[in-house]
C-alpha cells in the first residue's frame, strides 16, 4: 500500500497525507472520544476537591442516566422515534429511488435529482425553520387542508411528535435516496420484465426481486438515516415541544446548561454505544458487510 | 390445447419510427417458429408485443382463440427466455424454476415436485440447491428454458437465447431445444439473426427486414425458392449478377450483363424487357470447368482467395465488371491441383439454378435500420 503510494506521488507527498491522516485519526477523532470516555467515568468536582479523596473512577454518572425516569424514557424514546423516522424515510424514498433508478428518462432523472438537491443548498437550520412555518397552527398545510375540507379545524403539528418526525424525514431524504438509487440502479430491468413474464404482480416483484437486491442500499440509508437522526439537536429543538425532547438536547443541557461536562460525557457514550449496536444489528439482519456500507 | 398465435394487421411505431409495419401472421399450435433477420428488422419488437411488454400501436395479437389486448404481460399464456436469461442470482436454481408456480399460489411439495420434474428434463437433476453464479452458461440456459416451461406456457418466446453460448454449446442446445420442443408440444417462436438456428430448427421461418415480412415458408423453401432479393441475399450465401431482361419465355429469363453478356436463369415472375433486374446462382452451383464446356451462362474469372472450411473449399474469384467477387463452393476432390491463386479459371451454372428477380420485387428490401 505504502509502496503503490510512493510509486504514485513520490516519497514527501506520500508521508505527508498518511501524517495528515493519522493526525486527523488520532488527535482529531480518537484521543476527544477516549478523553471524553475517561471524563464519563470521573465525578464532577469543584476545583478545589481535584486531587481529593473523591477524585477517582466512578459509575456514578451512568447510574444517574439509569435513575432518572425522564432522561431513561427520553432516551428510549429517542431511540424509538429514530427507528420510526427511518422506517418512514424509506416507505418516502424508496417509490422516488425506484422511479428514478429504472422508470425515468435521462430528462425526468435529471430534473428530480435537482429538485431534491437544490433544498440542500440552504442551511439546514433555515430548511428547518421553512417547515416551522409551512407546519405552524396558523400556517399554510392548516390553510390548504383546511380549503381542500379534509379537516374542520387546524391541527397543532407542533406541539407533539410529528413536527419533528416530518422535519427529520424530509431532512434525511437523501441520505436515504442516493444509497437506494444506487442499489438499485444496478438491476437488470429484465429480472422485473421475467417475473413479470412468470406472473408476478407489481407487489411481488418489488417484494421477491427488487427489493432484495437492492438490500445493500436499504441497509446504508437506514444505517445513515437513523445515526443522523439519533444525533440529530437542530430539528428537535426548532420543531419540537417540550413534550417531544430529544436525547440530544438533555446531553446539550448537561455540558452547556448544568456545566457538567462528566455527565454530558457519560450520556453521550451511551448513545455512541447504542447506534454502534443498532448498525451491528441492521447489519446482521441484513447479512451485510462494513464494504457494502463503504459502496 | 389450442396455442395458435394470430397477428393481426399489427404494426408498431414509436414517434415516427415505424418498427413494424402492418402484418398479418399466423403461427400453428405446437410449431416451432422463428423470426430471422438482421438487428433493427422488428423482430424484438414483435416479441415484445406478443408477450405483452409493449402495446402496438394497431393490429390484434390472439393466442389460442383469444384476444390479448386487455391481458396484461403478467396474465398471458406466454413464458419468455430472454437474452440474458435474467435468472433470479439471489434465488437457487429450484426458486428460479419454481417462481412462477409460488406467483399462482401453490404449495411448496407441490412447487417442489414440478422442479425437480424439470430439472430432470434438462439434465439438471440434483442441482436445485445450487447457486445461479455457480453454474456453467449452458447450465444457465437449462434453468432459464426450466423456469419458462415451470408455468406451463401456451407459447414460448425466446429472444435470442443461444448467442452468448460458444459455438459447440450452441449447436447441442439447438438439438435440446428441437428435442424439448418435441416433447412438450409447444408453440415455440424463436428470434434470431443466426440464420443456422433458424433454418436447423425451425418448421416455419419468417425473414424480415426493415420491420416487413419478406417471406414465410419452411427452411428448405426459403433456401430454394428466396421470394425477394433480400431473403435470397440474407439467407445462405449467394452470388448476384445485376443485369436487363432481354428475353423470356416460360419461366426463362435471358438477362445481359455490360460486360459478361447474357445469361440466362428461371424466374417465377413475367418480367418486361428491359426491366432490371439481378441473377443469383448460389456458390455450390458454380461449377469449375475446363475451356471446352458448354457456352450457355459460362464466365471467365481470375482465381483470388482458396479458403478452407473443413468440408469444402470456398473461392472467391473476381471477373471484371463485377463489383463483388464470385463465390465458388467446391470439394477438394474437385478442385485441380494445378489451380492456385490469380490462375485463370472458367465457371459455369445450370440455368436452373440461377433466379432472376426484378430490382424491385418488395417493397422495403435491403438492410434496416433503426431500433432492434
Amino acid at each position: 500500500m505504502l509502496k503503490a503510494l510512493t510509486d504514485r506521488f513520490g516519497l514527501p507527498v506520500s508521508v505527508t497525507i498518511l501524517l495528515l491522516l493519522w493526525f486527523w485519526l488520532i488527535v482529531l477523532v480518537i484521543l476527544p472520544q477516549l478523553i471524553m470516555i475517561d471524563y464519563s467515568f470521573r465525578p464532577n468536582l469543584l476545583p478545589a476537591q481535584m486531587g481529593g479523596p473523591e477524585d477517582g473512577y466512578t459509575i456514578g454518572n451512568y447510574q444517574t442516566l439509569a435513575n432518572n425516569d425522564i432522561h431513561r424514557t427520553i432516551f428510549f424514546k429517542t431511540i424509538w422515534s429514530s427507528i420510526l423516522v427511518t422506517f418512514l424515510t424509506l416507505v418516502v424514498c424508496y417509490p422516488v429511488a425506484y422511479f428514478l433508478a429504472q422508470l425515468a428518462s435521462t430528462r425526468q432523472a435529471m430534473l428530480i435529482a435537482l429538485l431534491l438537491v437544490i433544498p440542500y443548498w440552504i442551511n439546514e437550520i433555515l430548511r428547518t425553520f421553512a417547515w416551522y412555518l409551512i407546519l405552524a397552527f396558523q400556517g399554510p398545510l392548516n390553510a390548504v387542508l383546511l380549503g381542500l375540507g379534509f379537516i374542520d379545524r387546524p391541527i397543532r403539528f407542533l406541539s407533539g411528535d410529528s413536527g419533528v418526525l416530518i422535519g427529520m424525514v424530509y431532512a434525511y431524504l437523501l441520505f436515504m435516496v442516493f444509497p437506494l438509487y444506487n442499489a438499485l440502479e444496478s438491476l437488470d430491468p429484465n429480472q422485473v420484465r421475467a417475473a413479470r413474464n412468470l406472473g408476478a404482480g407489481t407487489i411481488r416483484t418489488h417484494w421477491r426481486i427488487i427489493i432484495p437486491h437492492a438490500k445493500p442500499g436499504i441497509a446504508t440509508g437506514c444505517i445513515m438515516t437513523f445515526m443522523l437522526a439519533a444525533g440529530s439537536y437542530a430539528v428537535p429543538a426548532l420543531l419540537g415541544s417540550p413534550g417531544s425532547r430529544w436525547f440530544t438536547q438533555i446531553i446539550y443541557n448537561w455540558f452547556f446548561e448544568g456545566g457538567d461536562w462528566h455527565m454530558g460525557a457519560a450520556y453521550a457514550f451511551v448513545l455512541l454505544i447504542l447506534c454502534i449496536g443498532f448498525i451491528a444489528l441492521v447489519m446482521k439482519v441484513f447479512k451485510i458487510g462494513l464494504g457494502d456500507i463503504g459502496r | 390445447m389450442d396455442s395458435r398465435v394470430q397477428l393481426q394487421q399489427l404494426s408498431m411505431s414509436f414517434g415516427d419510427f415505424t418498427a413494424v409495419h402492418p402484418l398479418d401472421l399466423d403461427i400453428r399450435s405446437g410449431e416451432f417458429f422463428s423470426f430471422l433477420g438482421p438487428s433493427g428488422c422488428g423482430k424484438t419488437t414483435l416479441l415484445n408485443i406478443i408477450s405483452g411488454f409493449l402495446t402496438p400501436t394497431s393490429g390484434t395479437v390472439t393466442i389460442g382463440g383469444e384476444p390479448m389486448a386487455s391481458v396484461p404481460a403478467n396474465k398471458r399464456p406466454t413464458s419468455m427466455i430472454f437474452q440474458n436469461l435474467a435468472l433470479f442470482p439471489l434465488m437457487t436454481v429450484a426458486e428460479n424454476i419454481e417462481f412462477g408456480l409460488e406467483v399462482r399460489g401453490i404449495s411448496k411439495p407441490e412447487r417442489r415436485k414440478v422442479s425437480d420434474r424439470l430439472l430432470e428434463l434438462v439434465d439438471l437433476t440434483g442441482s436445485g440447491d445450487k447457486r445461479i453464479d455457480d453454474l456453467s452458461g449452458g447450465q444457465k440456459q437449462r434453468v432459464a428454458i426450466a423456469r419458462a416451461l415451470a408455468v406451463e406456457p401456451r407459447v414460448l418466446l425466446l429472444d435470442e437465447p443461444l448467442s452468448a453460448l460458444d459455438l459447440k454449446l450452441r449447436q447441442h442446445m439447438r438439438s435440446e431445444l428441437k428435442e424439448i420442443q418435441r416433447r412438450t408440444e409447444i408453440t415455440f417462436i424463436y428470434i434470431t439473426h443466426d440464420q443456422g438456428e433458424a433454418l436447423t430448427m425451425s418448421d416455419r421461418v419468417a425473414v424480415m427486414s426493415a420491420g416487413r415480412l419478406q417471406q414465410v415458408d419452411e427452411p428448405m423453401t426459403l433456401y430454394q425458392n428466396p421470394a425477394t432479393p433480400f431473403v435470397a441475399e440474407f439467407v445462405g450465401e449467394n452470388n448476384r449478377i445485376a443485369g436487363e431482361v432481354v428475353g423470356n419465355d416460360n419461366g426463362r429469363v435471358q438477362i445481359k450483363h455490360p460486360s459478361l453478356g447474357v445469361l440466362e436463369g428461371i424466374s417465377t415472375e413475367a418480367m418486361a424487357p428491359g426491366t432490371a433486374c439481378s441473377l443469383y446462382v448460389r456458390p455450390e452451383r458454380l461449377r469449375l470447368v475446363g475451356e471446352d464446356a458448354s457456352p450457355v451462362n459460362r464466365l471467365q474469372a481470375r482465381l483470388d482467395v482458396v479458403n478452407f472450411e473443413g468440408a469444402f473449399l470456398m473461392l472467391e474469384s473476381s471477373i471484371e465488371g463485377l463489383s463483388d467477387p464470385l463465390k465458388i463452393q467446391t470439394e477438394h476432390s474437385t478442385m485441380p491441383a494445378s489451380l492456385t491463386k490469380d490462375h485463370p479459371v472458367s465457371l459455369v451454372f445450370d440455368p436452373a439454378d440461377a433466379l432472376v428477380m426484378p430490382e424491385s420485387a418488395a417493397e422495403g428490401g435491403g438492410h434496416a435500420q433503426g431500433l432492434d
